[in-house]
């Protein structure tokens, strides 16, 4: 026993710090969504803003809720815990603000940025290259950290929510790194490395590891943390909690082709995500059912604690989401719920639930703690929990309705075996009604979030702030010797280091064997010779595409259904997309599929209907795009658009960018004015919305001027 | 089309067997190791967020730490 006892500080002013940008953050994310949602059925509440428009608007609102609500609290959970568990002050004051200064920027960046639609359009990976630098370097600051810490803890053993935040970190970093692989065209533009398939395959490895590492594994560490506290009896089973931090690591990092399912990626791939994904039932369960029956015999407890009742919904959600997402990934149902609303209702049991819910729990166990009193309001926190409860009801149960009744539709044949909605736009009136009442369910889980900041404001108000919080501990005692079964887990414990690479390994094990074969093995992107590189003034129509956030709405990728081939034509091929960097197959559809979009419509109708949707398409929910008809081409950028795509792989000859393009960027755009023309419509060639045109008639145009078949090489 | 891929390297076969190997390895591995330990660390283990070594303060009793 070591008597040498040492008293030292807990760092509470960053605790509080993280707290209170949570719930900025948190209802800036929340509004940002709100007003998505209220754009679904009344396009005009963009107020013809493009900074505002939902294509904009929506990554702002993910980037938010994610990176800057969620990101905050996690951050605020992990520097209140890692502390007490490893009886030890931070290992770096320094790196700790620099980490809270540093991830506020970035989300103020992000704030800036997303709105101007400087974006790379991948999912939840939006922010354009010197942010995703940025990105990098303030997680290496908290990962210097959280392992300094580590390092010098006097708590020889790593209870398991450490090792749940030591996954978050590296894998965290693993995931950004590769997925933010880019090439720079200026300091606010870039093209994926990746192009098409790969692309696909890295985009949504990153998106749905990101759901794991970012939004659960070190959630489930707080909840292994702050759940114990709140009841005030250890965790159920600790075995359990091992089992269930070793299987999910291990498990999830296989599963993101679910996301892909049924679309080009090539079959093995979408199997190994479907299996995966089923077996990840086991160990989320498991975790949910630890943290359920943790609350054994202490129910009545959950009857008189705010804290708790938010707790215990937040591991249902935990439970719900879990099973719900596995079920999805079944090739089958995925068929139905892919595109559809269902996905979105998915991801808001988790995000509203789960960590939203989470959130607030760790909120009201810390405020009075740190300003050592009480609650100001238990009965406001009530008030909280059931109308974010209900509003949480509210959003979810009707997208739900929204989702299946959008698949079922697209689906639907009459019995003359012709599509029984063949207009698109029939199936998404249909569930506007719907889209209503989730942004009611939304106001209400914002007015939640409202009570709680005036609830946590009026308990600083009643309270003293303390900064630092005194301890004892004795250090660390060295060179204990371990014997018997438990030694090898001990040794492992004791030495991070060790215990952070095996981790890592279990981790990584997953991404290389879908990652590799997909870029080593030619066969895995089936090349077709009728597939060309797009032409300059098409390039700089799909980087508006992407400004405009074209994808939130819009899938390119026709799935091998006859439901989807009579509605949009042939079905899509890996080798068509092999000089799209990035791959936009988007993940939603609030309006058509687009990968046939080329030669449908005359380039009038595009031009009406980029005006004015409901021009065209009366009742259409799509906003409308007004600025591109005046806003002017960014044309004298081309040398550095096509300098950079060269150098990612698209083959231009050398020397085009600087001056063949320029004509040919000239000779469509007077093309396309002249079509124009011939349709009444007046314009100047040197508009965005030429550019747009330009665009649009070239999807899936490669494959429909020659037969697939007899090109394939 | 995975087995039109992937025939064409020496012992292909032997992949799917250490495929199975490492998993059912990991699986019964870490379930062998978990069940393996012992209750006294498991206990130990499973108090450590409630002594946060915080010295008492007697300000506010109403507070639990």
């Amino acid at each position: 026993m070591n008597t040498n006892v040492e008293t030292f500080k807990y760092d509470n002013r960053i605790v509080r710090a993280f707290g209170i940008v949570t719930v900025l953050w948190g209802i800036v994310g929340m509004l940002a969504g709100l007003l998505a949602a209220v754009q679904l059925y009344l396009p005009e509440a963009n107020l013809n803003l493009q900074f505002i428009t939902f294509g904009r608007i929506r990554p702002l609102h993910t980037n938010a809720v994610i990176f800057a609500f969620i990101g905050n609290g996690m951050f605020m959970g992990i520097y209140y815990s890692l502390q007490r568990l490893c009886k030890a002050r931070m290992f770096s004051d320094f790196l700790s603000w620099f980490n809270f200064w540093g991830w506020q920027l970035i989300i103020v960046a992000a704030a800036v940025t997303l709105p101007l639609g400087l974006t790379t359009s991948k999912e939840y990976a939006e922010l354009e290259w010197p942010i995703d630098i940025a990105i990098a370097v303030v997680w290496v600051a908290f990962s210097v950290n959280l392992f300094g810490t580590i390092a010098k803890r006097r708590e020889k053993h790593m209870y398991v929510a450490i090792w749940f935040y030591i996954a978050t970190a590296v894998t965290i970093a693993v995931l950004h790194i590769t997925n933010s692989m880019e090439m720079p065209a200026g300091w606010f533009k870039s093209y994926s490395m990746y192009a098409g398939v790969q692309d696909a395959l890295v985009q949504w490895w990153y998106g749905h590891n990101a759901v794991a590492f970012f939004l659960t594994t070190p959630y489930l560490g707080l909840m292994y943390y702050f759940l114990p506290k709140a009841a005030g009896r250890p965790i159920f089973s600790y075995r359990l909690s091992i089992i269930h931090f070793w299987a999910l690591v291990f498990l999830y990092i296989w599963a993101g082709p679910h996301h892909l399912l049924y679309s080009a990626l090539p079959d093995w791939a979408q199997s190994l995500g479907m299996v995966f994904s089923l077996m990840l039932i086991a160990p989320s369960w498991g975790g949910m059912l630890n943290g359920l029956l943790t609350l054994r015999g202490a129910w009545d407890k959950v009857r008189q604690d705010p804290m708790l009742k938010f707790m215990v919904v937040a591991i249902t959600a935990y439970g719900m989401s879990t099973l719900e997402g596995p079920v999805l990934s079944i090739k089958t149902v995925n068929s139905l719920s892919h595109y559809t609303d269902w996905t979105i209702a998915h991801v808001h049991t988790g995000a509203l639930g789960w960590n939203g819910f989470l959130t607030f729990s760790m909120l009201y166990w810390l405020w009075p703690r740190l300003y050592n009193t009480k609650l100001w309001s238990t009965k406001l926190a009530n008030y909280h929990f059931w109308i974010a409860l209900l509003g949480m009801m509210f959003y979810i149960i009707p997208i739900y309705v929204a989702g299946i009744t959008e698949g079922l539709m697209w689906k639907q044949f009459n019995k003359d075996g012709f599509l029984q909605y063949p207009n698109f736009l029939e199936t998404i009136v249909h569930v506007v009604p719907m889209f209503k009442l989730r942004a009611i369910g939304g106001t209400l889980y914002l007015v939640g979030t409202f009570m709680m900041a005036w609830n946590l404001y009026k308990t600083a108000k009643a309270g003293v702030f303390e900064p630092d919080t005194e301890a004892q501990a004795a250090p660390m005692e060295k060179a204990t010797v371990a014997t018997g079964k438990t030694a090898f887990h001990r040794m492992l414990e004791g030495k991070p280091l060790f215990f952070t690479v095996l981790a890592a390994v279990a981790v990584l094990i997953g991404g290389l064997v879908e990652l590799i074969p997909m870029f080593l093995i030619k066969e895995n992107v089936p090349t077709i010779t009728s597939v060309k590189p797009y032409t300059p003034l098409e390039v700089l129509g799909r980087d508006l595409y992407i400004r405009e956030g074209c994808l939130g709405c819009h899938s390119q990728m026709i799935r091998p259904f006859r439901s989807e081939t009579e509605r949009y034509g042939e079905y899509s091929k890996a080798g068509e997309f092999v000089y799209d960097h990035p791959f936009l197959w988007g993940s939603e559809r609030k309006g058509p599929d687009l990968a046939r979009e080329g030669g449908k419509y005359p380039d009038a109708w595009h031009y009406n209907h980029m005006d004015d949707p409901r021009s065209t398409s009366p009742g259409s929910i799509m906003p409308r795009y007004s600025w591109l008809l005046t806003q002017k081409l960014d044309s004298a950028s081309i040398p550095a658009r096509l300098g950079a795509l060269r150098k990612v792989g698209v083959p231009y000859p050398a020397g085009f960018e600087n001056g063949p393009a320029q004509k040919d960027l000239q000779a469509q755009a007077a093309r396309i004015v002249a079509n124009l023309k011939a349709g009444s419509v007046k314009a100047e060639p040197d508009r965005e919305i030429i550019a747009l045109i330009a665009y649009l008639q070239r999807l899936g145009t490669d494959i429909k001027s020659a037969p697939v078949a007899a090109t394939v090489k | 089309m995975i087995k039109n891929i992937l025939c064409g390297i020496d012992g292909i076969g032997l992949y799917g067997v250490i495929s199975i190997c490492i998993f059912f390895g990991f699986f019964a591995g870490m379930l062998l190791w978990a069940s393996a330990l012992k209750k006294n660390y498991l206990n130990r283990m499973a108090e450590l967020p409630l002594d946060s070594g915080e010295l008492p303060k007697p300000a506010n009793p109403e507070i639990k730490r």
